[in-house]
């Protein structure tokens, strides 16, 4: 066990450095020069540019803009903004923002794709599992951005069920619509996997044993189907939520919410390199951990793939 | 944006906006602002929105311009005086203003907080406004590519002399008639001492010496919450007894808050240019925005050369049509916003859309060799849109091959600066003071600061320099329309159109709208 964390620790090491090398050359190439997107129409005097290009190592070439980023994120001195904000401040304030919002998306997200799927699958051809594929269908083809200016509209201004951005109600009240919104976005197509996985394990030759034993239906239903079924979707589940720190970048920005994703729209659109690499730096570590606890959690539902 | 629960504890909308909470009296407004949240507020290191937005209620400038009049008025100002050749200014204090720390409001803070403005080291935004002082080279020597520039020994400009408690005096490089009104920029507002000792300390507690001070903290990325200061003295102060500036980065999410009625006051951005006046009818109001959008003519480009091929691309223009297509514009008649003391109508002889004499003078000019390449912003939604606009005007009516090319604003520029653009390219300007002079000195004169085009032209440079030398205000005018004369006959910039713009207000406030300064939200008058 504890070797199958080190390898994998160990393993991420260098894929660290190829995705932030990768993400800090993808905003270096980016044209146009960070300052003068800052600045405006405006012209700003030689000295004063000249200054800032010092303090943002920005006449530096590539590769050691890249380690100097990589240094201050190591050593914890994060430094500020080309717009002045202290950016260890910025993350105090904004990783709660984010977790606050993709929990909670998530919790709606697997309630319901976990209760139609399983429903779906045991009442196949049923109401619930039509509805359910139409559902998938409809919702799939929605534009995010669509879905949740509409969704801000329909509830937040004409209903005034719930704040239209912002955060100042706090939790939940500000987080509720847009987490509801990505919930209801992303439940379908957990709930056609969910579906999909029971109905395999439902006929496989392990619960037809089961039930030729003459086991209960209750103990068929939680000791074989379900723990094989879940195998998949503890998968994706897994892969979810680690890529929604990335994905949150809308849904932050069209709902004012001060989290990772929208700090991350503004370093891209004022090419803040060392800032785009800071954030991609905790996705990735966050997206490694998260992944490491899925497999971890796959050994608990299934003693065939345990590491021992 | 706005993470403080002490902010705001009723914030329930209903309907009028009305959800300030602080109690401190019934003429409070909460200003939506679309932008990232401020970091700080100081004046004299921010020179544009939403920065001195905000500054304007926390600070008071030397003299303003009167919304009824246009004219320079004093403000923090008792006299702004120039010599016989307008070289050098002297600048007389009224008496009995403070700080809002109780410290007296004197000449030495202006000339201090300049001087520490004007040090290229500190790599404060408005430093480029003092290079006209004499002395500022001083504080501003070149620095080799790469090093970090260096505090000076020096540490004062030579033209700033301080010559009583309220009286100081500005000498400058050359001649300039017009500096009196730069004096209205807020970006030149007085430091106190205690700022300006440790400006850093003060990022998020200003002190100002405005009609508005902070009220309680303010943290980062929460509300900026401002209170009437008792202590101002000064003329001109709002009727809001509190004013809360709210950042919404995103402009449609800000246009959506007003209408569920949680904020008094919101730019209508593009995307609602076509609907704002049905989903708010009694709520909003229009004005000029100070400033004027062109073409840019390529100078280092040999096929742009002849004037008379720039006069065919202009009149190939239809501006009423473009107008319309922007939205909320006017078709500009000549190189100044029409909210400025020396516009001309109709200054443009060649901005009327004449298809038939446009092809003449295409002819004459001998042609236009290649694809003409127009340049546009990737960032802006209607960069594309504008850009075949135009194109299209200028295939059909004078049969050149168009291509377009999108690229994100500030390469653009880069590309524009170092001359290695191919073909037109839009660009837009507006004025820091309001004098015609800071539409031509920075866009035609040689090594203008904002020369886009690269044009140069002496006999400009020169009349440029008598109307700097004219002490009479109104002769300087009339000086400084030569000016707009000759470079609408070289045409280096195809004048566009004149844009409005439109804002939401609420039902209990009704916006000032002047003519010359334009929408202010924060001189609103309650119901």
């Amino acid at each position: 066990m504890i070797r199958f964390v080190a390898r994998r620790v160990l393993a991420a090491i260098p894929i660290g450095l190829i995705v932030t090398l990768g993400v800090f050359a993808l905003v270096f190439a980016m044209p146009g020069d960070p300052l003068r997107e800052l600045a405006g129409d405006k012209p700003i005097p030689a000295a004063v540019l000249a200054a800032k290009r010092a303090q943002y190592h920005l006449d530096d070439p590539f590769i050691v803009q890249y380690l100097l980023s990589m240094k201050d994120i190591l050593t914890g001195n994060f430094g500020t903004t080309f717009a002045g904000a202290d950016i260890a401040d910025q993350l105090r304030l904004r990783i709660p923002v984010t977790l606050k919002l993709t929990l909670l998306a998530n919790a709606f997200q697997w309630t319901l794709g976990l209760f139609f799927g399983i429903y779906a699958g045991f009442k196949r051809n049923g109401l619930v599992d039509k509805s359910l594929l139409l559902a998938t269908l409809v919702l799939l083809a929605v534009p995010g951005l669509v879905a949740y200016f509409a969704a801000q509209y329909l509830f937040g201004v004409e209903l005034k069920w719930f704040p239209v951005s912002g955060v100042l109600e706090g939790f939940p009240r500000s987080y509720l619509l847009p987490a509801l919104v990505i919930g209801l976005l992303g439940f379908a197509g957990l709930a056609r996997l969910m579906r999909t996985s029971i109905v395999e394990t439902v006929n496989a030759d392990f619960v037809k044993t089961a039930r030729a034993k003459g086991l209960g239906e209750q103990r068929v239903l939680w000791r074989h189907i379900l723990p094989n079924a879940l195998l998949p979707v503890v998968t994706f589940i897994g892969i979810d939520l680690a890529g929604m720190f990335g994905g949150a970048i809308i849904t932050e920005s069209i709902f004012n919410l001060p989290g990772l994703g929208q700090f991350m729209f503004q370093a891209i659109k004022l090419k803040e390199g060392g800032v785009v690499v800071l954030l991609s730096t905790l996705a990735f570590v966050s997206f490694i951990l998260i992944n490491l606890a899925v497999d971890i959690l796959y050994g608990v539902l299934d003693p065939r793939v345990r590491h021992v | 944006m706005t993470l403080s629960l002490a902010l705001v504890l009723s914030s329930c909308g209903d309907g009028n906006g009305d959800g300030s909470g602080s109690g401190t009296g019934a003429k409070s407004e909460i200003i939506a602002i679309a932008a990232d949240p401020l970091e700080y507020i100081n004046p004299l290191n921010d020179n544009g929105s939403p920065g001195i937005q905000v500054a304007m209620a926390m600070f008071s400038p030397l003299v303003t311009t009167d919304p009824n009049t246009g004219k320079t008025v004093n403000v923090m100002a008792e006299s702004v005086t120039p010599d016989k050749t307008s070289q050098t200014w002297t600048v007389k204090l009224k008496a009995g203003n403070t700080f809002q720390n109780g410290q007296p409001l004197t000449a030495k803070d202006y000339v201090d907080s300049w001087n520490l403005t004007a040090q290229g080291s500190n790599a404060w935004k408005n430093n480029g406004f003092f290079s006209k002082v004499d002395g500022y080279d001083e504080l501003n020597p070149p620095t080799p590519d790469g090093a970090t520039p260096k505090p000076t020994a020096v540490k004062a400009m030579s033209g700033l002399k301080l010559i009583d408690d309220l009286t100081f005096s500005v000498k400058l490089k050359v001649p300039f008639s017009q500096f009196g009104l730069t004096l209205q920029y807020l970006g030149l507002a007085p430091l106190p001492e205690e700022v300006r000792k440790n400006p850093d300390a003060y990022k998020r507690k200003p002190i100002g010496n405005g009609a508005y001070k902070l009220d309680g903290e303010w943290n980062a990325g929460e509300d900026i919450k401002l209170v009437k200061w008792d202590g101002y003295k000064g003329p001109n102060a709002p009727e809001a007894d509190s004013i809360t500036y709210r950042f919404i980065p995103n402009a449609d999410t800000a246009y959506n808050e007003f209408l569920a009625g949680t904020v008094d006051f919101v730019d209508v951005p593009p995307t609602k240019i076509k609907t704002f006046k049905t989903d708010a009818p009694d709520g909003w109001v229009t004005g000029v925005s100070s400033g004027a959008n062109y073409l840019v003519m390529p100078a280092w480009d040999q096929r742009f050369k002849n004037p008379k091929l720039r006069h065919a691309f202009s009149m190939a223009i239809d501006r009423k049509a473009f107008a319309d297509l922007v939205g909320l514009a006017t078709p500009a008649s000549g190189l100044i916003a029409p909210d400025m003391n020396g516009y001309r109508e109709g200054a443009c002889k060649y901005c009327s859309f004449d298809a038939a004499k446009a092809k003449q003078l295409l002819q004459e000019a001998g042609g236009f060799s290649g694809p003409l390449n127009i340049n546009y912003n990737t960032s802006s939604a209607t960069g594309q849109i504008f850009a075949e606009a135009i194109g299209n005007m200028l295939r059909q009516n004078l049969g050149l091959e168009v291509k377009y090319t999108g690229k994100q604003g500030s390469e653009i520029g880069e590309l524009a600066d170092t001359r290695k653009l191919d073909g037109l390219r839009f660009s837009g300007w507006g004025h820091d003071y309001p004098s015609i002079e800071d539409y031509l000195t920075p866009m035609f004169k040689s090594n203008g600061d904002a020369n886009f085009s690269g044009y140069s032209n002496p006999a400009l440079d020169k009349v440029l320099a008598q109307g700097d030398a004219e002490p009479d205000p109104e002769k300087a005018i009339a000086i400084y329309q030569q000016a707009e004369d000759i470079a609408l006959e070289d045409m280096p910039l195809i004048p566009l159109y004149t844009k409005s713009n439109a804002y939401l207000h609420s039902a209990k406030i009704e916006p000032r709208v002047s003519k010359y300064v334009g929408v202010s939200a924060l001189y609103a008058t309650f119901k």
